[in-house]
Protein backbone atom coordinates (compact mmCIF):
# COMPACT_ATOMS: atom_id res chain seq x y z
CA UNK A 1 0.00 0.00 0.00
CA UNK A 2 2.60 2.15 1.19
CA UNK A 3 5.09 1.48 -2.00
CA UNK A 4 1.95 1.72 -4.58
CA UNK A 5 1.50 5.52 -3.30
CA UNK A 6 5.37 5.95 -3.38
CA UNK A 7 5.23 4.87 -6.73
CA UNK A 8 1.92 7.34 -7.75
CA UNK A 9 4.18 9.90 -6.20
CA UNK A 10 6.51 9.69 -8.36
CA UNK A 11 4.96 9.48 -11.54
CA UNK A 12 2.80 11.99 -10.82
CA UNK A 13 5.58 14.73 -10.44
CA UNK A 14 7.29 13.36 -12.89
CA UNK A 15 3.94 14.31 -15.31
CA UNK A 16 4.12 17.49 -13.09
CA UNK A 17 7.93 18.72 -14.07
CA UNK A 18 7.76 20.62 -17.26
CA UNK A 19 4.82 22.53 -16.02
CA UNK A 20 6.74 23.12 -12.89
CA UNK A 21 10.09 23.92 -14.42
CA UNK A 22 8.34 26.36 -16.89
CA UNK A 23 6.36 27.79 -14.03
CA UNK A 24 9.59 28.29 -11.64
CA UNK A 25 11.68 29.64 -14.54
CA UNK A 26 11.37 33.34 -14.16
CA UNK A 27 11.31 33.53 -10.48
CA UNK A 28 14.33 31.54 -10.50
CA UNK A 29 15.72 33.99 -13.01
CA UNK A 30 14.86 36.95 -10.75
CA UNK A 31 15.93 35.43 -7.61
CA UNK A 32 19.40 34.74 -9.36
CA UNK A 33 20.05 38.29 -11.16
CA UNK A 34 19.18 40.00 -7.90
CA UNK A 35 21.98 38.11 -6.39
CA UNK A 36 24.35 38.89 -9.20
CA UNK A 37 26.95 41.74 -8.87
CA UNK A 38 26.52 44.21 -12.11
CA UNK A 39 29.39 42.89 -14.22
CA UNK A 40 28.48 38.85 -13.77
CA UNK A 41 24.33 40.01 -14.78
CA UNK A 42 25.77 40.40 -18.18
CA UNK A 43 27.79 37.34 -18.57
CA UNK A 44 25.65 34.54 -20.29
CA UNK A 45 26.25 32.30 -17.05
CA UNK A 46 23.38 31.03 -15.03
CA UNK A 47 25.10 30.73 -11.53
CA UNK A 48 26.61 34.08 -9.57
CA UNK A 49 30.28 32.93 -8.50
CA UNK A 50 29.56 34.86 -5.40
CA UNK A 51 26.35 35.86 -3.94
CA UNK A 52 25.97 39.52 -4.09
CA UNK A 53 23.82 40.73 -1.33
CA UNK A 54 24.57 44.26 -1.00
CA UNK A 55 22.67 44.53 -4.20
CA UNK A 56 19.42 44.90 -1.52
CA UNK A 57 20.56 47.46 0.29
CA UNK A 58 22.03 49.69 -3.10
CA UNK A 59 19.16 48.82 -5.01
CA UNK A 60 16.88 50.14 -1.30
CA UNK A 61 19.43 53.85 -1.83
CA UNK A 62 19.12 54.09 -5.81
CA UNK A 63 15.76 53.17 -6.85
CA UNK A 64 13.76 55.01 -4.48
CA UNK A 65 11.77 51.96 -3.78
CA UNK A 66 10.91 52.63 -0.26
CA UNK A 67 8.98 55.10 -0.74
CA UNK A 68 6.87 53.29 -3.42
CA UNK A 69 6.64 50.61 -0.88
CA UNK A 70 5.13 53.21 1.68
CA UNK A 71 2.41 54.57 -0.97
CA UNK A 72 1.46 50.49 -1.60
CA UNK A 73 0.82 50.49 1.71
CA UNK A 74 -1.05 53.26 1.62
CA UNK A 75 -3.32 52.92 -1.00
CA UNK A 76 -3.82 48.83 -0.56
CA UNK A 77 -4.48 49.05 3.08
CA UNK A 78 -7.13 52.42 2.75
CA UNK A 79 -8.60 51.19 0.01
CA UNK A 80 -9.41 47.36 1.65
CA UNK A 81 -10.64 48.53 4.95
CA UNK A 82 -13.06 51.10 2.43
CA UNK A 83 -14.48 47.70 0.40
CA UNK A 84 -15.23 45.89 2.95
CA UNK A 85 -16.72 48.50 5.08
CA UNK A 86 -19.19 48.89 2.13
CA UNK A 87 -18.99 45.10 1.19
CA UNK A 88 -20.24 43.50 4.46
CA UNK A 89 -23.75 45.06 4.49
CA UNK A 90 -24.49 44.53 1.02
CA UNK A 91 -23.14 40.37 1.05
CA UNK A 92 -25.41 40.36 4.65
CA UNK A 93 -28.28 41.34 2.61
CA UNK A 94 -28.09 38.78 -0.45
CA UNK A 95 -27.59 36.55 1.86
CA UNK A 96 -30.15 37.04 4.44
CA UNK A 97 -32.55 39.05 2.84
CA UNK A 98 -35.26 38.39 0.08
CA UNK A 99 -35.89 41.33 -1.92
CA UNK A 100 -37.11 43.20 -5.04
CA UNK A 101 -33.88 43.80 -7.15
CA UNK A 102 -31.76 41.49 -5.62
CA UNK A 103 -31.16 39.66 -8.77
CA UNK A 104 -30.54 42.77 -10.57
CA UNK A 105 -27.63 43.61 -7.54
CA UNK A 106 -26.26 40.57 -8.50
CA UNK A 107 -26.54 40.82 -12.21
CA UNK A 108 -25.03 44.34 -11.47
CA UNK A 109 -22.29 43.07 -9.25
CA UNK A 110 -21.19 40.40 -12.02
CA UNK A 111 -20.82 43.15 -14.87
CA UNK A 112 -18.90 45.49 -12.91
CA UNK A 113 -16.33 42.60 -12.55
CA UNK A 114 -16.16 41.56 -16.32
CA UNK A 115 -15.20 45.01 -16.66
CA UNK A 116 -11.53 45.41 -15.92
CA UNK A 117 -10.07 48.99 -15.61
CA UNK A 118 -8.44 49.16 -18.74
CA UNK A 119 -12.09 48.99 -20.97
CA UNK A 120 -12.96 52.34 -19.04
CA UNK A 121 -9.39 53.97 -18.18
CA UNK A 122 -9.81 56.87 -20.57
CA UNK A 123 -13.37 57.45 -18.59
CA UNK A 124 -11.35 57.37 -15.40
CA UNK A 125 -8.88 59.20 -16.58
CA UNK A 126 -11.64 62.42 -17.44
CA UNK A 127 -12.97 61.44 -13.58
CA UNK A 128 -10.11 62.09 -12.39
CA UNK A 129 -9.13 65.25 -14.55
CA UNK A 130 -12.29 66.78 -13.43
CA UNK A 131 -12.30 65.89 -9.76
CA UNK A 132 -8.76 67.46 -9.60
CA UNK A 133 -6.84 64.24 -8.42
CA UNK A 134 -4.48 63.02 -11.47
CA UNK A 135 -1.36 62.24 -9.31
CA UNK A 136 -3.00 61.84 -5.96
CA UNK A 137 -3.03 58.66 -4.28
CA UNK A 138 -6.62 58.84 -2.77
CA UNK A 139 -7.83 58.37 -6.57
CA UNK A 140 -6.23 54.98 -6.72
CA UNK A 141 -8.20 54.08 -3.37
CA UNK A 142 -11.82 55.18 -4.39
CA UNK A 143 -11.00 53.64 -7.87
CA UNK A 144 -9.89 50.39 -6.86
CA UNK A 145 -12.58 49.98 -3.79
CA UNK A 146 -15.56 50.51 -6.87
CA UNK A 147 -13.46 47.76 -9.11
CA UNK A 148 -13.18 45.59 -6.12
CA UNK A 149 -16.76 45.75 -4.71
CA UNK A 150 -17.99 42.71 -6.58
CA UNK A 151 -15.25 40.31 -5.88
CA UNK A 152 -15.63 40.76 -2.59
CA UNK A 153 -19.69 41.10 -1.78
CA UNK A 154 -19.32 38.01 -4.04
CA UNK A 155 -16.52 36.13 -1.39
CA UNK A 156 -18.39 37.10 1.73
CA UNK A 157 -21.63 36.51 0.39
CA UNK A 158 -20.88 33.04 -0.78
CA UNK A 159 -19.38 32.47 3.03
CA UNK A 160 -22.01 34.26 4.63
CA UNK A 161 -24.62 31.80 2.82
CA UNK A 162 -22.79 28.90 4.66
CA UNK A 163 -22.90 30.11 8.59
CA UNK A 164 -26.56 28.40 9.75
CA UNK A 165 -29.33 30.45 10.23
CA UNK A 166 -30.82 28.61 12.99
CA UNK A 167 -28.22 30.31 15.45
CA UNK A 168 -29.71 33.25 14.56
CA UNK A 169 -33.25 32.20 14.43
CA UNK A 170 -32.67 30.97 18.13
CA UNK A 171 -31.62 34.48 19.21
CA UNK A 172 -34.25 35.83 17.69
CA UNK A 173 -36.35 33.75 20.19
CA UNK A 174 -34.29 34.58 22.79
CA UNK A 175 -35.74 37.98 22.38
CA UNK A 176 -32.51 39.72 20.92
CA UNK A 177 -32.98 42.58 18.10
CA UNK A 178 -31.96 42.02 14.60
CA UNK A 179 -29.15 43.95 15.43
CA UNK A 180 -27.86 42.32 18.32
CA UNK A 181 -28.06 39.10 16.91
CA UNK A 182 -25.79 40.54 13.90
CA UNK A 183 -23.31 41.95 16.47
CA UNK A 184 -23.28 38.67 19.08
CA UNK A 185 -23.51 35.98 16.74
CA UNK A 186 -23.44 36.58 13.34
CA UNK A 187 -20.61 38.92 12.88
CA UNK A 188 -17.92 37.52 14.98
CA UNK A 189 -18.83 33.30 12.81
CA UNK A 190 -17.83 36.01 9.59
CA UNK A 191 -14.60 36.97 11.12
CA UNK A 192 -12.87 34.43 9.28
CA UNK A 193 -14.60 35.13 6.34
CA UNK A 194 -13.64 38.77 5.93
CA UNK A 195 -10.30 38.54 7.20
CA UNK A 196 -9.72 36.19 3.48
CA UNK A 197 -11.56 38.44 1.39
CA UNK A 198 -9.88 41.45 2.52
CA UNK A 199 -6.58 39.58 2.33
CA UNK A 200 -6.75 38.60 -1.08
CA UNK A 201 -8.43 42.35 -1.86
CA UNK A 202 -5.38 43.97 -0.61
CA UNK A 203 -3.38 41.41 -2.80
CA UNK A 204 -5.52 42.91 -5.28
CA UNK A 205 -4.95 46.43 -4.96
CA UNK A 206 -1.12 45.83 -4.69
CA UNK A 207 -0.62 44.55 -7.59
CA UNK A 208 -2.66 46.69 -9.63
CA UNK A 209 -0.98 48.31 -12.51
CA UNK A 210 -2.90 50.10 -15.30
CA UNK A 211 -4.89 52.98 -13.04
CA UNK A 212 -1.83 53.69 -11.35
CA UNK A 213 0.67 54.02 -14.89
CA UNK A 214 -2.28 56.17 -15.45
CA UNK A 215 -3.09 58.23 -12.84
CA UNK A 216 0.53 59.01 -11.42
CA UNK A 217 2.61 61.19 -12.80
CA UNK A 218 5.46 62.49 -10.09
CA UNK A 219 8.11 59.96 -9.08
CA UNK A 220 7.21 60.49 -5.52
CA UNK A 221 3.90 58.97 -6.42
CA UNK A 222 4.60 55.86 -7.74
CA UNK A 223 3.31 52.83 -6.63
CA UNK A 224 5.92 49.58 -6.02
CA UNK A 225 4.27 47.62 -10.25
CA UNK A 226 5.09 51.49 -11.58
CA UNK A 227 8.65 52.29 -9.81
CA UNK A 228 9.85 48.96 -10.81
CA UNK A 229 8.63 49.61 -14.50
CA UNK A 230 9.93 52.73 -14.71
CA UNK A 231 13.72 51.55 -13.98
CA UNK A 232 13.27 49.66 -17.04
CA UNK A 233 11.34 51.26 -19.91
CA UNK A 234 12.58 54.15 -21.74
CA UNK A 235 16.53 53.94 -20.24
CA UNK A 236 19.01 53.55 -22.27
CA UNK A 237 21.27 51.37 -19.74
CA UNK A 238 19.38 48.85 -17.52
CA UNK A 239 20.93 47.96 -13.55
CA UNK A 240 19.00 44.65 -13.97
CA UNK A 241 20.13 43.23 -10.65
CA UNK A 242 18.91 46.30 -9.28
CA UNK A 243 15.16 45.88 -11.01
CA UNK A 244 14.96 42.00 -10.09
CA UNK A 245 16.10 42.61 -6.38
CA UNK A 246 13.46 45.47 -6.23
CA UNK A 247 11.09 43.06 -8.13
CA UNK A 248 11.90 40.03 -5.30
CA UNK A 249 11.09 43.02 -2.98
CA UNK A 250 7.90 43.83 -4.44
CA UNK A 251 6.16 40.45 -4.68
CA UNK A 252 8.11 37.89 -2.45
CA UNK A 253 5.84 38.97 0.75
CA UNK A 254 2.75 38.86 -1.58
CA UNK A 255 3.75 35.70 -2.52
CA UNK A 256 3.98 34.05 0.73
CA UNK A 257 1.23 36.03 1.79
CA UNK A 258 -0.98 34.15 -0.64
CA UNK A 259 0.58 31.02 -0.83
CA UNK A 260 -0.49 30.72 2.70
CA UNK A 261 -3.96 31.69 2.21
CA UNK A 262 -4.68 29.74 -1.18
CA UNK A 263 -6.99 27.06 -0.09
CA UNK A 264 -9.32 29.63 1.39
CA UNK A 265 -9.73 30.97 -2.21
CA UNK A 266 -10.24 27.44 -3.52
CA UNK A 267 -13.20 27.45 -0.99
CA UNK A 268 -14.44 30.23 -1.47
CA UNK A 269 -14.49 30.36 -5.26
CA UNK A 270 -16.04 26.88 -5.62
CA UNK A 271 -18.89 27.36 -3.34
CA UNK A 272 -19.28 30.95 -5.00
CA UNK A 273 -19.30 29.83 -8.46
CA UNK A 274 -21.61 27.12 -7.89
CA UNK A 275 -23.92 28.59 -5.46
CA UNK B 1 -42.31 48.62 7.31
CA UNK B 2 -38.85 48.64 8.21
CA UNK B 3 -37.87 45.26 7.34
CA UNK B 4 -38.50 46.25 3.31
CA UNK B 5 -36.08 49.31 3.29
CA UNK B 6 -33.53 47.74 5.27
CA UNK B 7 -31.64 45.49 2.22
CA UNK B 8 -31.81 48.67 -0.07
CA UNK B 9 -30.00 51.06 3.00
CA UNK B 10 -27.19 47.91 2.64
CA UNK B 11 -26.68 47.80 -0.48
CA UNK B 12 -26.87 51.47 -1.21
CA UNK B 13 -23.34 52.23 -0.41
CA UNK B 14 -21.72 49.49 -2.15
CA UNK B 15 -23.84 50.37 -5.68
CA UNK B 16 -23.41 54.13 -5.61
CA UNK B 17 -19.56 53.41 -5.49
CA UNK B 18 -19.55 50.89 -8.00
CA UNK B 19 -21.88 52.64 -9.82
CA UNK B 20 -20.21 56.35 -9.83
CA UNK B 21 -16.42 54.67 -10.66
CA UNK B 22 -18.11 52.63 -13.74
CA UNK B 23 -21.42 54.01 -15.05
CA UNK B 24 -19.80 57.81 -15.10
CA UNK B 25 -16.46 56.77 -16.89
CA UNK B 26 -18.70 54.99 -19.48
CA UNK B 27 -20.74 58.05 -20.07
CA UNK B 28 -17.60 59.88 -20.57
CA UNK B 29 -16.42 57.40 -22.86
CA UNK B 30 -19.30 57.78 -25.05
CA UNK B 31 -19.78 61.01 -25.66
CA UNK B 32 -15.75 61.34 -26.53
CA UNK B 33 -16.26 59.01 -29.11
CA UNK B 34 -19.16 60.98 -30.28
CA UNK B 35 -17.32 64.03 -30.85
CA UNK B 36 -14.42 65.70 -32.16
CA UNK B 37 -11.64 66.14 -29.15
CA UNK B 38 -8.48 67.62 -28.91
CA UNK B 39 -5.82 65.93 -27.66
CA UNK B 40 -6.26 67.74 -24.11
CA UNK B 41 -9.88 66.31 -24.37
CA UNK B 42 -11.40 69.18 -24.56
CA UNK B 43 -14.81 68.15 -26.58
CA UNK B 44 -16.05 70.06 -29.44
CA UNK B 45 -18.53 69.38 -32.64
CA UNK B 46 -20.57 66.28 -32.85
CA UNK B 47 -19.21 64.34 -35.18
CA UNK B 48 -21.50 61.10 -35.15
CA UNK B 49 -19.46 57.54 -36.05
CA UNK B 50 -16.67 59.62 -37.43
CA UNK B 51 -13.81 58.34 -35.05
CA UNK B 52 -15.21 54.69 -35.60
CA UNK B 53 -15.38 55.09 -39.25
CA UNK B 54 -11.40 56.19 -39.10
CA UNK B 55 -10.95 53.16 -36.89
CA UNK B 56 -11.92 50.50 -39.59
CA UNK B 57 -9.75 52.59 -42.24
CA UNK B 58 -6.68 52.10 -39.93
CA UNK B 59 -4.58 49.12 -40.90
CA UNK B 60 -3.21 49.01 -37.03
CA UNK B 61 -7.06 48.52 -35.52
CA UNK B 62 -7.65 46.39 -37.99
CA UNK B 63 -4.35 43.77 -37.01
CA UNK B 64 -4.76 44.54 -33.48
CA UNK B 65 -8.37 43.32 -33.85
CA UNK B 66 -7.31 39.95 -35.24
CA UNK B 67 -3.92 39.49 -33.01
CA UNK B 68 -6.58 39.71 -29.68
CA UNK B 69 -8.44 36.90 -31.75
CA UNK B 70 -5.39 35.00 -32.07
CA UNK B 71 -4.53 35.90 -28.44
CA UNK B 72 -7.20 35.09 -26.83
CA UNK B 73 -7.77 31.96 -28.49
CA UNK B 74 -4.38 30.85 -28.08
CA UNK B 75 -4.23 31.69 -24.59
CA UNK B 76 -7.82 30.51 -23.51
CA UNK B 77 -7.58 27.01 -25.42
CA UNK B 78 -3.98 26.53 -23.95
CA UNK B 79 -4.79 27.11 -20.71
CA UNK B 80 -7.43 24.75 -20.75
CA UNK B 81 -5.50 21.78 -22.49
CA UNK B 82 -2.79 22.57 -19.49
CA UNK B 83 -5.10 22.95 -16.55
CA UNK B 84 -7.74 19.67 -17.26
CA UNK B 85 -4.40 16.93 -16.29
CA UNK B 86 -2.71 19.49 -13.55
CA UNK B 87 -6.00 19.43 -11.96
CA UNK B 88 -6.77 15.45 -12.50
CA UNK B 89 -2.91 14.86 -10.30
CA UNK B 90 -3.69 17.71 -7.91
CA UNK B 91 -7.20 16.35 -7.00
CA UNK B 92 -5.15 13.02 -5.84
CA UNK B 93 -3.64 11.66 -3.06
CA UNK B 94 -0.02 11.84 -3.58
CA UNK B 95 3.20 12.71 -1.52
CA UNK B 96 3.72 16.60 -1.53
CA UNK B 97 0.65 17.43 -3.02
CA UNK B 98 0.41 20.26 -0.53
CA UNK B 99 4.00 22.18 -1.79
CA UNK B 100 2.68 21.05 -5.60
CA UNK B 101 -0.40 23.46 -5.46
CA UNK B 102 1.57 25.99 -3.97
CA UNK B 103 4.24 25.64 -6.91
CA UNK B 104 1.30 25.39 -9.40
CA UNK B 105 -0.49 28.60 -7.84
CA UNK B 106 2.61 30.77 -7.80
CA UNK B 107 2.44 33.12 -11.19
CA UNK B 108 -1.37 34.06 -9.95
CA UNK B 109 0.82 35.13 -6.58
CA UNK B 110 3.33 37.67 -8.32
CA UNK B 111 1.72 40.75 -9.52
CA UNK B 112 1.29 40.35 -13.57
CA UNK B 113 3.56 43.39 -14.70
CA UNK B 114 6.36 42.03 -12.28
CA UNK B 115 5.82 38.62 -13.90
CA UNK B 116 6.12 40.42 -17.25
CA UNK B 117 9.39 42.77 -16.05
CA UNK B 118 11.19 39.11 -15.07
CA UNK B 119 10.42 37.79 -18.85
CA UNK B 120 11.51 40.91 -20.49
CA UNK B 121 14.71 40.11 -18.64
CA UNK B 122 14.82 36.57 -19.34
CA UNK B 123 14.07 37.13 -22.53
CA UNK B 124 16.47 39.81 -22.97
CA UNK B 125 19.01 39.16 -26.49
CA UNK B 126 22.14 39.67 -25.46
CA UNK B 127 22.38 38.55 -21.89
CA UNK B 128 18.68 37.06 -21.23
CA UNK B 129 18.74 33.93 -19.29
CA UNK B 130 16.55 32.12 -21.44
CA UNK B 131 18.96 32.17 -24.04
CA UNK B 132 21.94 30.88 -21.52
CA UNK B 133 19.58 28.21 -20.54
CA UNK B 134 18.77 26.99 -24.21
CA UNK B 135 22.50 27.40 -25.02
CA UNK B 136 23.41 25.33 -22.10
CA UNK B 137 20.95 22.66 -23.04
CA UNK B 138 22.20 23.18 -26.83
CA UNK B 139 18.97 23.71 -28.28
CA UNK B 140 19.93 26.51 -29.58
CA UNK B 141 23.43 27.55 -31.12
CA UNK B 142 23.52 31.68 -31.05
CA UNK B 143 21.77 34.20 -29.07
CA UNK B 144 17.84 34.71 -30.18
CA UNK B 145 16.55 37.84 -30.24
CA UNK B 146 13.37 37.01 -28.86
CA UNK B 147 11.48 40.69 -28.48
CA UNK B 148 12.97 41.93 -31.11
CA UNK B 149 10.83 40.55 -33.82
CA UNK B 150 6.88 39.69 -33.85
CA UNK B 151 7.55 36.16 -34.96
CA UNK B 152 8.73 35.13 -31.64
CA UNK B 153 7.78 38.27 -29.03
CA UNK B 154 4.26 37.17 -29.62
CA UNK B 155 4.29 33.41 -29.45
CA UNK B 156 6.58 34.14 -25.98
CA UNK B 157 3.82 36.63 -24.94
CA UNK B 158 1.02 34.09 -25.43
CA UNK B 159 3.40 31.19 -23.32
CA UNK B 160 3.25 33.56 -20.68
CA UNK B 161 -0.82 34.60 -21.06
CA UNK B 162 -0.94 30.60 -20.58
CA UNK B 163 1.43 29.84 -17.35
CA UNK B 164 -0.51 32.98 -15.57
CA UNK B 165 -3.57 31.78 -16.11
CA UNK B 166 -3.20 28.04 -15.45
CA UNK B 167 -3.86 28.63 -11.75
CA UNK B 168 -7.18 30.56 -11.27
CA UNK B 169 -8.36 27.62 -14.38
CA UNK B 170 -6.65 24.73 -12.15
CA UNK B 171 -8.59 26.33 -9.01
CA UNK B 172 -11.82 26.36 -10.67
CA UNK B 173 -11.26 22.97 -12.06
CA UNK B 174 -10.35 21.54 -8.58
CA UNK B 175 -13.65 22.96 -7.08
CA UNK B 176 -15.50 21.05 -9.91
CA UNK B 177 -13.15 17.44 -9.03
CA UNK B 178 -14.06 18.20 -5.41
CA UNK B 179 -17.90 17.53 -6.26
CA UNK B 180 -17.41 14.18 -8.09
CA UNK B 181 -18.88 11.76 -5.59
CA UNK B 182 -16.43 8.94 -4.91
CA UNK B 183 -18.67 6.07 -5.13
CA UNK B 184 -19.26 6.82 -9.12
CA UNK B 185 -15.46 5.84 -9.58
CA UNK B 186 -16.18 2.49 -7.39
CA UNK B 187 -19.20 1.93 -9.49
CA UNK B 188 -17.71 2.10 -12.26
CA UNK B 189 -14.40 -0.10 -11.67
CA UNK B 190 -16.22 -2.56 -10.81
CA UNK B 191 -18.17 -2.58 -13.95
CA UNK B 192 -14.68 -2.98 -15.49
CA UNK B 193 -14.20 0.14 -16.80
CA UNK B 194 -10.72 1.35 -17.24
CA UNK B 195 -8.84 4.43 -16.02
CA UNK B 196 -9.18 5.82 -19.53
CA UNK B 197 -13.20 5.38 -19.59
CA UNK B 198 -13.83 6.62 -16.69
CA UNK B 199 -12.11 9.84 -17.42
CA UNK B 200 -14.06 10.08 -20.45
CA UNK B 201 -17.45 8.44 -18.94
CA UNK B 202 -17.26 9.77 -15.21
CA UNK B 203 -15.03 12.66 -15.18
CA UNK B 204 -15.51 15.06 -18.09
CA UNK B 205 -19.03 14.94 -18.30
CA UNK B 206 -18.78 15.93 -14.35
CA UNK B 207 -16.29 18.39 -14.87
CA UNK B 208 -18.31 20.48 -18.42
CA UNK B 209 -19.72 22.63 -16.31
CA UNK B 210 -16.95 23.91 -15.14
CA UNK B 211 -14.69 23.64 -18.08
CA UNK B 212 -17.52 26.21 -19.77
CA UNK B 213 -17.30 28.87 -16.67
CA UNK B 214 -13.50 28.48 -17.06
CA UNK B 215 -13.52 28.76 -20.85
CA UNK B 216 -15.57 32.11 -20.29
CA UNK B 217 -14.23 33.74 -17.88
CA UNK B 218 -10.51 33.21 -18.91
CA UNK B 219 -12.11 34.49 -22.34
CA UNK B 220 -13.12 37.96 -20.82
CA UNK B 221 -9.75 38.28 -18.38
CA UNK B 222 -7.42 37.08 -21.22
CA UNK B 223 -9.07 39.50 -23.87
CA UNK B 224 -8.78 42.63 -21.16
CA UNK B 225 -5.11 41.50 -20.34
CA UNK B 226 -3.12 44.38 -20.82
CA UNK B 227 0.39 44.07 -18.82
CA UNK B 228 2.21 41.59 -20.14
CA UNK B 229 2.03 42.64 -23.95
CA UNK B 230 2.48 46.54 -22.45
CA UNK B 231 5.49 45.51 -20.55
CA UNK B 232 7.42 43.38 -22.53
CA UNK B 233 6.88 45.42 -25.89
CA UNK B 234 4.68 47.91 -25.26
CA UNK B 235 2.95 46.47 -28.82
CA UNK B 236 6.40 47.12 -30.71
CA UNK B 237 7.81 46.77 -32.80
CA UNK B 238 6.67 49.08 -34.64
CA UNK B 239 2.87 48.01 -33.73
CA UNK B 240 3.47 44.27 -34.59
CA UNK B 241 2.40 42.85 -31.35
CA UNK B 242 -0.41 45.27 -29.91
CA UNK B 243 -4.06 43.99 -29.12
CA UNK B 244 -6.62 45.98 -28.57
CA UNK B 245 -6.34 46.99 -24.70
CA UNK B 246 -2.74 48.22 -25.84
CA UNK B 247 -3.53 50.06 -28.75
CA UNK B 248 -6.67 51.57 -26.98
CA UNK B 249 -3.95 52.60 -24.63
CA UNK B 250 -1.16 53.27 -27.09
CA UNK B 251 -4.32 55.82 -29.00
CA UNK B 252 -5.54 57.76 -25.94
CA UNK B 253 -2.24 58.09 -23.79
CA UNK B 254 0.61 58.45 -26.24
CA UNK B 255 -0.89 59.37 -29.46
CA UNK B 256 -3.49 61.69 -28.13
CA UNK B 257 -6.54 60.59 -30.38
CA UNK B 258 -9.13 59.94 -27.59
CA UNK B 259 -11.73 59.57 -29.62
CA UNK B 260 -10.21 56.93 -31.14
CA UNK B 261 -9.74 55.32 -27.96
CA UNK B 262 -12.90 55.93 -26.73
CA UNK B 263 -14.16 54.38 -29.54
CA UNK B 264 -12.03 51.14 -29.12
CA UNK B 265 -13.58 51.35 -25.51
CA UNK B 266 -17.16 50.82 -26.49
CA UNK B 267 -16.52 48.32 -29.05
CA UNK B 268 -14.30 46.11 -26.74
CA UNK B 269 -17.17 47.01 -24.19
CA UNK B 270 -20.20 45.65 -26.57
CA UNK B 271 -17.72 42.56 -27.10
CA UNK B 272 -17.12 42.23 -23.06
CA UNK B 273 -21.32 42.21 -22.89
CA UNK B 274 -21.49 39.33 -25.26
CA UNK B 275 -19.21 37.45 -23.09
CA UNK B 276 -20.75 38.47 -19.79
CA UNK B 277 -24.48 37.09 -21.06
CA UNK B 278 -23.19 34.05 -22.51
CA UNK B 279 -21.37 33.63 -18.78
CA UNK B 280 -24.52 34.28 -16.61
CA UNK B 281 -26.81 32.26 -18.91
CA UNK B 282 -24.24 29.25 -18.34
CA UNK B 283 -24.29 30.47 -14.70
CA UNK B 284 -27.94 30.25 -14.53
CA UNK B 285 -28.11 26.49 -15.93
CA UNK B 286 -25.39 25.76 -13.10
CA UNK B 287 -27.64 26.74 -10.49
CA UNK B 288 -31.34 24.87 -11.97
CA UNK B 289 -29.12 22.20 -12.44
Amino acid sequence: MMNSKLKRSLLFWLFLSPIVVVILFPYAVMTITAMKSATEVLNPTWWPDEIHWQNFPEMWQTSGIGSALANSLYVSILSTALTIIVSIPAAYAISRYQFAGRNAYRQFLLISQMLSPIVLVIGLFRLATSAGMIDNLNVLIIIYTGFNIAFCVWMLQSYFSTIPRDLEEASWMEGASRWRTLRSVFLPLAVPAMVVTAIFTFINAWNEFVIALTMLRREENYTLPIRVLSLVAGRYTVDWHYVMAAAFVASVPVAILFAWLQRYLVRGLSIGAVK
Amino acid sequence: MQRATAPYFLILPSFLLAAAIILWPLKEIISLSLHDVNRFGMLREFVGLEHFRVLFADPDFIAATWRTLVWTVCVVLGTLIVSVPIALILNEDFYGRGFARILIMLPWAISLSMTAVVWRWALNGESGMLNSALRDLGIIGSNIQWLADATTAFPMQILIGILVSVPFTVTIFLGGLSSVPDDLYEAASTEGAGRWDQFRLITLPLLRPFINIAFVLNTIYVFNSFPIIWVTTQGGPSNSTHILVTYLYELGFRLGRLGEAAAVSLIMFVILLVFTIIYVRLAMREEKA
